[in-house]
């Protein structure tokens, strides 16, 4: 009987090797899903980040990109819509012609000939490398001329003090802001911004984000099944967010 | 002979006291408790943190708003992060309030700062690190899924 449990030389030898082989190598054959940039890393032109929205999964009466872009982005107001800050906002539009009503999330659209950073005095507006347009919130001076210029209105003022903004997220008094694919979140290698996550979450999956240099992301899937078009595609300014069934 | 004596030592410890007074070598007295209590050195030699900090962070602005660095050495919320103190409840004490760790020497030196009109002076929501270990492999097999719906679908029409 106890012949039988007992552990050989040559049982022991192959039993480490094969557990061994089991903790060091099979890890490695299943690659991570989006390789992450590392931190020390300049972002480079050859990611392009971009989104694509299914107006006709939209549902009328969710706010789950509103609200989960709120939180992550610590962007309380002040009870006055008017001139409260929203990064997201939800539209509904109707169709003159057949009086189809629909729901658009409208968000900034990270063109790729910015209307906003051609105007900007200072600069501070400006299109990082890898396609995302951004307010360098140092260098605005809350010109406002951005604003203006913006055809989308996707840009708020902060008219306000604040006091409870969220590390991630600087934002103040006397600057203009507006959405930045969550760039904090992409920088340390999260591929999803809190907008499209909420989406998924609630069951929606109007939005897909991604790489659109990398085949296999959600934007490129995405942009294959449906047909998609950029707003007031008369003004040529190559938006990276598309809409589909709009 | 004796009143001329005490004069002189008056005036040579009024001389001396600017050095005996200045931050150099002296532990600050912080309201609360900090992770940089704890750690032998800051991400610099001290001195040089101390004169320098500034050239650090203004450098490390640029180059994360513009080009997505986000090394952990010279990163704002990460100075807040350690030399945040907290008081016997647990909750962190606004780095900017008085006599906390940027409001000692900035009163001091009469140094206005304006960061924290836009910057969080004590760590606050979500933090970045938290997110790399989730798994988001959820979300392209829900696309993936979407799309063999769809090609089935198209199929079963023709």
């Amino acid at each position: 009987m106890s012949t039988d449990i007992k552990l050989t030389r040559r049982g022991f030898i192959v039993k480490s090797i094969s557990v061994l082989s089991t903790v060091y190598f099979i890890p490695d054959l299943f690659a991570p899903a989006q390789a992450a940039k590392p931190l020390h890393e300049e972002v480079k032109s050859d990611t392009k980040w971009a989104m694509s929205i299914d107006v006709d999964k939209c549902a009328s009466g969710c706010t789950a990109c509103v609200d989960a872009c709120v939180e992550e982005n610590g962007l309380y107001g002040f009870d006055r819509p008017e001139t409260d800050s929203q990064w997201i906002r939800k539209l509904t539009i109707k169709d003159i012609k057949t009086d189809k009503v629909k729901v658009v999330p409208m968000l900034c659209q990270h063109c790729e000939n910015p209307p906003c950073c051609d105007v900007c005095p200072t600069g501070a507006s400006f299109r990082r490398v890898d396609g995302i347009v951004m307010v360098n919130q140092h260098t605005c001076i809350g010109c406002r001329y951005c604003m203006m210029a913006c055809p989308f209105k996707a840009r708020s003022f902060v008219h306000e003090n604040l006091t409870e903004q969220v590390t991630t997220a600087p934002r103040g008094k006397g600057c203009v802001e507006s959405c930045n694919f969550c760039v904090n979140r992409i920088d340390h290698g999260i591929p999803t911004t809190a907008c499209e996550e909420a989406c998924m979450k609630e069951g929606h999956k109007a939005i897909s984000f991604g790489d659109l240099s990398d085949p296999n992301s959600r934007v490129n899937k995405a942009l294959k099944i449906k047909q998609n078009r950029r707003l007031r595609a008369d003004l040529s300014l190559k938006q990276r967010v598309t809409y589909s069934n709009i | 002979m004796y009143q001329l004596a005490i004069r002189l030592l008056l005036v040579i410890v009024f001389i001396i006291s600017p050095d005996i007074y200045s931050h150099d070598g002296i532990n600050h007295s912080i309201k609360g408790k900090s992770k940089a209590d704890d750690a032998a050195q800051c991400v610099e030699p001290t001195e040089l943190m101390q004169k320098e900090h500034f050239v650090f962070l203004y450098h490390q602005r640029d180059k994360t708003v513009i080009n997505g660095v986000r090394t952990k050495n010279h990163s704002f919320a990460n100075c807040i992060d350690c030399h945040v103190s907290y008081d016997e409840v647990g909750e962190p004490i606004p780095i900017n309030s008085e006599g906390q760790f940027c409001q000692t020497c900035h009163v001091q030196t009469a140094v206005n700062i304006d960061c924290f009109s836009c910057h969080a002076s004590v760590p606050r929501g979500r933090k970045p690190e938290a997110h790399i270990s989730l798994n988001y492999n959820h979300l392209e097999d829900q696309v993936s899924q979407e799309i063999e719906k769809l090609v089935s679908y198209v199929e079963g029409v023709k």
